[in-house]
C-alpha cells in the first residue's frame, strides 16, 4: 500500500503540480519507469464486466460449473492485462533530438527517438499530443526508432511544447498503460511573414539599393550581359544565348559595397509590434531569396549585413525571440 | 478519460478481420449441434461478403441487404418452432446477432461487440455440454477469441511488410498474437483457480425452464413393460458414479433403488393408477426427511458415500434404500424413493447416508396396504391356479414366499437377453407357465404377481444392480446395461423386505455381472458394433478414462455450495471471515509476485544503445572544451559547427559523426560485425578526441 500512500501524502503536502515535477523531471531523455506509468481500465473492460455480470448470472442459475470457470478466467484476464500492459509501456526510453524551426502557423517538428530494453518488446505504442500529432511505435530487442512530431504553432517565439503523451492499451485493450514525458525541448518559432504595405518614403530610405555604388564582377544582382572571357565562372554562361548564337555570352552581376541593405525597426512605420515583426520576417525572406546582404537593426539587437542561409536563420531567431528575456 | 483527445476507434485492420472471422466460425461450430444449423449460412455470407470488401472486391453492404438478412433469420427463428421463451431461442437469437454482425464489423467497437458476444457464446456452450471435450474446446475457443482481442490492438507483425499472401508473412502475424493470448491465459489459471475455489456459490435466483428439446430422456423410465430393461441392456451409457466413505459394500448387497411400481394393469407396471406425470407423482409421494425417519427402524450401520448422477432428462435419482440423510438438494419420496426438484439436464451430485439393513415401515397403513395388493381382475388363471396350489402345500406366509422363490431355481427358468414375444393377455401365464425364458422384469412382475394373489402386500422396484469397481481411481460406476428390477414384499416385523427372484434364476447377475449372467448365449451389448466392452486393452483404457471421468464429475463440475464449504474446511479447517480474506490476499499476493517475476517485471532497467552512449560521451568533451550542441542542430550540423571550432579535431569529430549517423539512420540488423567494427572505430576516435584536445590544449598555453 506504500506505493499508493507515500505519493497521495506528497499530493497532499505540496501540491498536484510539485508532485507532477517530482515524477516527470524535464530532460533530454526519460526512461518509464514504475514510477511514471499509470493503468486504469478502458472502457472496453467495463463492457467486459457486464458481460462477466451475465455470464455470472447464467452460471448461477444454471449451477454450471463449466460458466463460473470461464467468468473467473475472464476476471482474471483483466486482472493481468494490467501486468501486461505496463510491461508493453516500462522500460521505453525517449530521447529528445531534433527540432525544426518554423514560421508561426506553421507546424513545428520534433523528432524524438524511442528504445527498447534488450529481449523486449514494445507494440503498439502511442506517442504524441493531445489534439497534435500521433504515432504508433512497434519496437522490440534495443532496436531505436525515430519519430517525428508535428506541433501546431501560433505565435512567434519559444515553443516549448507540453508533456508528450505516451499510452499503450496493448495486448488485449482491457487497460491503458499511460505516462508523460516531459522532455527539454524547444522549437524556434519565427514571425509569420506578412508583407505590409508601406510608405515610399521609407521605402527610399531602406531599399533604394540602385544609389549605391556597385562593384563590378559581383555576383548579387544581374546587370547585364558581355562577351565571354577566360575566367568567367561557368554558372554566368548564357547558355540560352550560347544555343541560339554559338557565342558564349557572360551574365554579370554587381555587388552593393557601400549602401547596404539595413532592415531597421525604427525606418518601418507599421503599428503594432506583431505586424512590425511579421513585416521584416517577410522581408528577410525577400532579401534572402534576392541574395542580397542586408543588416538587421531591432532595439538591443543589430545584425551587421551578410547573406546566406545561416545569416536568414540568426535574423529570423533574432525576430521571433524579440522582447525575450 | 486520460485519452481524450486521442483517436481510439479506428476502422479493423485486414488481419484483425480474418481473426474476427477464424474466431466467429470457431465459437459457432459446436452450438451448431444443439440450434438450428442454418444460422451457420448467414455466418458464412456475412463473413464471405465482408472478404470481398476488405479485398476491395465489392461495396459496403447497403441499409437494404441488411434488414433483408436481419428479417429472414428473425422470421426463420419464429417460424422454427421452438418455444419464444427458451434458453433454445435466447442462444439462437444471440448466435443470429453473432454471426450478422460479420457483415457490419467495421470499427473496432464493432468488432469489440462481436467477441464480447463470443464469450457469452463460449457459456452458452456449457449450458448444452460439460463435457470434458467441450471444456477443452471452449479453451479453445477462447483462446483465438483473446487472440483476436490482441489482433485488434496490433496485427503482430515487427516489420511492416505488404505481402499478405505469402503464408509466411501471414503466419508471422498469426503465431505472435496466438503464443500472446495462450501465455496470458495460462498465466491466468492460478488466479482462476483461486476464484474458481473460493467465490462464494449462490443458490439460483429464479428458476430457468431449459427446455427438454434438446435433451433425449436415458435411463430406467416411470413404467416397466418386461422388455424395457432388456433394451437398457445394450447401451453401455454412465448411469452414475459412486465414492464409498467407508467400506465398500459386497457386490451383492448393491440394489441402486429408483422407482416403485405399485400398479399392474396386466401387461404394464407403472407408479400409480392415475397419472403417470413426474409432477404429479411428485407431489404425491413428497414427503420431508423426519417422516421417513419415524417410519423407520435403525439397524445394522450407516453406508455414506457420494453420487453423482449423469443427465437422464427424468427425476429419478437411485440410492442404497433407506436413505436418512441427504446433502445437496433432493426431495424424499413417501416410499423411500429419491427425486430431483427438475429432470437432471446436467450432472448432478449428492452425498447421502443409508441404514440397508433398518426396517422400513413396521406397520402398513391401509392405504398402501390395499395399493400393494392391487391386481387386475381376470386374466392368467394359470397362474392363479398355480398360488392356490402352492398356498394350500404352504404353512406359513414365509413359507409360500420360499416356496415360489425356489420355484425359480427348481423348475428350467432361464435367464436371457431374448425371451421372445409374450403376447397382449396372461403375459404373466405365458411367462411362468410357458415360455420361463426371461429378464428381471418378468421374475420380478410375475413374482409380485404371485405374491398379492396370495394377499401378502408387494411390489415391484426398478433401478441398478452392482456396478463396476473402478480400483484405480476407487470409485464405482453403474451403467445403463446394470439396470435391474426386483420386487419387495412387505412382511410382519420386517417391514419391507427386498426379495430378487432373478438371483434365484441367474446368480451370477447378482454377485458378478450381467456380462457373465448372459455368457454365451450373447445379448450384451450386441447391438453396439463398436464397444469398447468387448476388448480387453481397451476395457483398460475405459477404465482410465472412466477416472478421469469421475474426477471431472467430482472435482470440477460437482463444485457446488456444500462441496465447496466442505472442501475450505477440509483444507483451511474451521472458517471466518477474516481467516478468508487472510487467505485470499495471502493467494493474490503469491500469484502477482509471480507474474511478476514470470513477466519480468522486477528486472533493473537496461542502458540505451551503446552508440548512443559514445556520442552522448562525445558530446560531453566536447562540451568541455566549450563546443555545446543545440537541441535544434542535427549531429552533421553540429559537426560542422564543432569542427570549424576545433580545427584541429576536425577530421575526427566528421568521422565519428559519419559513423555514428551510419548507426544511426541505416541500421542493418542483419550485418551485426559491420556494427561491432563500427562501435569500435567510434570508441578510437573518442579516445583520439580525448588526447587530441589535450595535446593542442598544452601546445596553447
Amino acid at each position: 500500500m506504500l506505493w499508493v500512500i507515500v505519493p497521495l501524502f506528497k499530493v497532499l503536502q505540496n501540491g498536484w503540480l510539485d508532485w507532477m515535477e517530482d515524477r516527470f523531471p524535464e530532460s533530454k531523455h526519460i526512461t518509464l519507469n514504475i514510477r511514471r506509468i499509470f493503468v486504469i481500465p478502458t472502457k472496453v473492460s467495463l463492457g467486459l464486466l457486464v458481460t462477466l455480470g451475465v455470464l455470472f448470472l447464467m452460471a448461477i442459475n444454471f449451477q454450471n460449473s463449466l460458466i463460473y470457470a470461464l467468468t473467473f478466467w475472464l476476471l482474471a484476464l483483466i486482472v493481468i492485462s494490467i501486468f501486461f500492459t505496463y510491461r508493453n509501456l516500462a522500460g521505453v526510453t525517449l530521447r529528445a533530438i531534433h527540432s525544426n524551426a518554423c514560421f508561426a502557423g506553421e507546424k513545428a517538428v520534433f523528432e524524438i527517438e524511442l528504445s527498447c530494453p534488450d529481449n523486449q518488446k514494445k507494440s503498439a505504442i502511442f506517442v504524441g499530443w493531445k489534439d497534435q500529432d500521433v504515432a504508433q511505435a512497434t519496437l522490440q530487442n534495443h532496436q531505436t526508432m525515430r519519430i517525428k512530431l508535428s506541433h501546431s504553432t501560433h505565435k512567434r517565439g519559444l515553443l516549448k511544447p507540453d508533456k508528450i503523451n505516451l499510452f499503450t492499451t496493448y495486448p488485449v485493450g482491457l487497460v491503458i498503460a499511460w505516462s508523460y514525458a516531459r522532455l527539454d525541448m524547444e522549437s524556434v518559432v519565427y514571425p509569420k511573414p506578412i508583407l505590409q504595405d508601406t510608405s515610399p518614403n521609407q521605402q527610399g530610405k531602406s531599399d533604394d539599393a540602385d544609389a549605391g555604388n556597385e562593384i563590378a564582377r559581383g555576383s548579387t544582382d544581374f546587370s547585364g550581359i558581355r562577351e565571354y572571357q577566360a575566367g568567367d565562372s561557368p554558372k554566368h554562361i548564357h547558355w540560352g544565348a550560347y544555343a541560339k548564337t554559338g557565342q558564349a555570352y557572360t551574365k554579370t552581376f554587381v555587388d552593393y559595397a557601400n549602401q547596404e541593405r539595413w532592415l531597421d525597426w525604427d525606418s518601418v512605420e507599421i503599428a503594432g509590434v506583431e505586424a512590425k515583426l511579421s513585416h521584416l520576417s517577410a522581408k528577410v525572406l525577400q532579401y534572402h531569396q534576392e541574395q542580397q546582404v542586408f543588416g538587421l537593426k531591432i532595439p538591443g539587437k543589430i545584425i551587421q549585413p551578410a547573406a546566406g542561409e545561416a545569416h536568414k536563420t540568426i535574423c529570423l531567431t533574432a525576430l521571433a525571440l524579440y522582447g525575450r528575456p | 478519460m486520460f485519452n481524450k483527445g486521442f483517436t481510439t476507434n479506428f476502422n479493423i485492420t485486414y488481419s484483425a478481420m480474418m481473426w474476427l472471422l477464424v474466431a466467429q466460425l470457431v465459437v459457432m461450430a459446436p452450438l451448431l449441434f444443439y440450434l438450428p444449423i442454418w444460422i451457420f449460412p448467414v455466418l458464412l455470407f456475412s463473413a464471405g461478403w465482408r472478404m470481398r470488401v476488405m479485398q476491395g472486391h465489392q461495396e459496403q453492404p447497403q441499409k437494404i441487404l441488411k434488414t433483408i438478412i436481419a428479417g429472414v433469420g428473425i422470421a426463420g427463428l419464429f417460424f422454427s418452432g421452438m418455444p419464444m421463451v427458451s434458453l433454445d431461442m435466447m442462444a439462437s437469437l444471440l448466435m443470429l446477432g453473432f454471426a450478422y454482425k460479420a457483415l457490419e464489423v467495421v470499427e473496432k467497437r464493432d468488432a469489440l461487440v462481436v467477441i464480447l458476444t463470443g464469450f457469452l457464446l463460449i457459456g452458452v456452450l456449457f449450458i448444452y455440454s460439460q463435457s470434458m471435450l467441450v471444456a477443452l474446446y471452449g479453451a479453445f475457443a477462447l483462446m483465438i477469441l483473446t487472440g483476436a482481442l490482441i489482433a485488434l490492438q496490433h496485427d503482430g507483425a515487427i516489420q511492416i511488410d505488404n505481402s499478405h499472401k505469402s503464408t509466411r508473412a501471414l503466419l508471422n502475424r498469426i503465431i505472435p498474437n496466438l503464443k500472446l493470448s495462450t501465455l496470458m491465459l495460462l498465466l491466468c489459471l492460478p488466479l482462476m483457480l483461486m476464484f474458481f475455489i473460493v467465490v462464494p456459490r449462490f443458490a439460483p435466483l429464479w428458476s430457468v425452464a431449459l427446455s427438454g428439446g434438446g435433451h433425449a430422456k436415458t435411463g430406467i423410465s416411470d413404467s416397466m413393460t418386461p422388455g424395457d430393461i432388456a433394451n437398457l441392456s445394450q447401451s453401455d451409457g454412465l448411469a452414475f458414479t459412486v465414492k464409498f466413505m467407508g467400506e465398500r459394500p459386497q457386490q451383492n448387497e448393491l440394489y441402486w433403488r429408483g422407482i416403485v411400481m405399485q400398479h399392474f394393469d396386466g401387461k404394464t407396471w407403472t407408479q400409480s393408477s392415475e397419472s403417470f406425470e413426474p409432477e404429479t407423482i411428485k407431489r404425491k409421494l413428497r414427503t420431508d426427511v423426519q417422516a421417513i425417519r419415524n417410519r423407520l427402524v435403525k439397524k445394522g450401520y450407516g453406508r455414506e458415500y457420494e453420487i453423482i448422477y449423469e443427465k437422464t432428462a427424468q427425476p429419478w435419482l437411485f440410492a442404497l434404500t433407506p436413505v436418512v440423510n441427504i446433502k445437496g438438494d433432493a426431495l424424499y419420496g413417501s416410499d423411500y424413493t429419491l427425486m430431483a426438484r427438475a429432470d437432471l439436464l446436467e450432472p448432478k451430485m449428492l452425498s447421502l447416508t443409508s441404514y440397508p439393513d433398518a426396517i422400513r415401515d413396521e406397520y402398513l397403513d391401509e392405504k398402501t396396504r390395499q395399493r400393494s395388493l392391487q391386481l387386475p381382475k381376470g386374466g392368467n388363471p394359470q397362474t392363479r391356479n398355480l398360488v392356490k396350489r402352492l398356498l394350500l402345500q404352504s404353512s406359513t406366509k414365509m413359507d409360500y414366499i420360499t416356496r415360489v422363490m425356489s420355484r425359480f431355481k427348481q423348475q428350467n427358468y432361464y435367464y436371457t437377453l431374448r425371451p421372445g414375444l409374450l403376447g397382449d393377455f396372461n403375459t404373466i401365464d405365458e411367462f411362468l407357465i410357458n415360455n420361463k425364458k426371461g429378464f428381471c422384469a418378468h421374475y420380478a412382475g410375475s413374482f409380485v404377481f404371485m405374491m398379492r394373489e396370495a394377499g401378502i402386500p408387494a411390489r415391484v422396484v426398478t433401478g441398478y444392480q452392482g456396478g463396476k469397481w473402478n480400483e484405480q481411481g476407487q470409485f464405482l460406476s453403474v451403467h445403463q446395461y446394470d439396470a435391474h428390477a426386483w420386487t419387495e414384499v412387505w412382511l410382519k416385523g420386517k417391514g419391507w423386505v427386498r426379495f430378487d427372484p432373478t438371483a434365484m434364476v441367474a446368480p451370477s447377475r447378482i454377485e458378478k455381472n450381467l456380462e457373465l449372467a448372459v455368457g454365451p448365449e450373447g445379448g450384451f451389448l450386441e447391438n453396439k458394433i463398436f464397444s469398447m466392452k468387448k476388448y480387453s486393452w481397451l476395457n483398460k483404457l475405459q477404465s482410465k478414462m472412466d477416472s478421469a471421468q469421475y474426477a471431472w464429475r467430482r472435482f470440477v463440475l460437482g463444485y457446488d455450495r456444500n462441496s465447496q464449504s466442505a472442501f475450505l474446511k477440509r483444507v483451511f479447517g474451521e472458517l471466518s471471515l477474516q481467516k478468508i480474506a487472510m487467505i485470499v490476499s495471502g493467494f493474490f499476493i503469491g500469484i502477482i509476485m509471480l507474474w511478476s517475476l514470470l513477466l519480468g517485471l522486477g528486472r533493473k532497467p537496461q542502458r540505451e544503445a551503446e552508440e548512443h552512449q559514445l556520442y552522448r560521451k562525445f558530446c560531453q568533451h566536447l562540451e568541455k572544451y566549450g563546443v555545446n550542441k543545440k537541441l535544434s542542430q542535427s549531429p552533421t550540423e553540429f559537426s560542422q559547427y564543432a569542427a570549424s571550432q576545433l580545427p584541429s579535431l576536425a577530421k575526427d569529430i566528421e568521422v565519428f559523426t559519419q559513423y555514428y549517423s551510419q548507426l544511426c539512420y541505416n541500421p542493418s540488423p542483419a550485418e551485426t560485425t559491420s556494427e561491432k567494427n563500427s562501435i569500435t572505430v567510434l570508441r578510437d576516435l573518442l579516445n583520439k578526441i580525448k588526447k587530441g584536445k589535450f595535446s593542442e590544449s598544452s601546445g596553447s598555453f
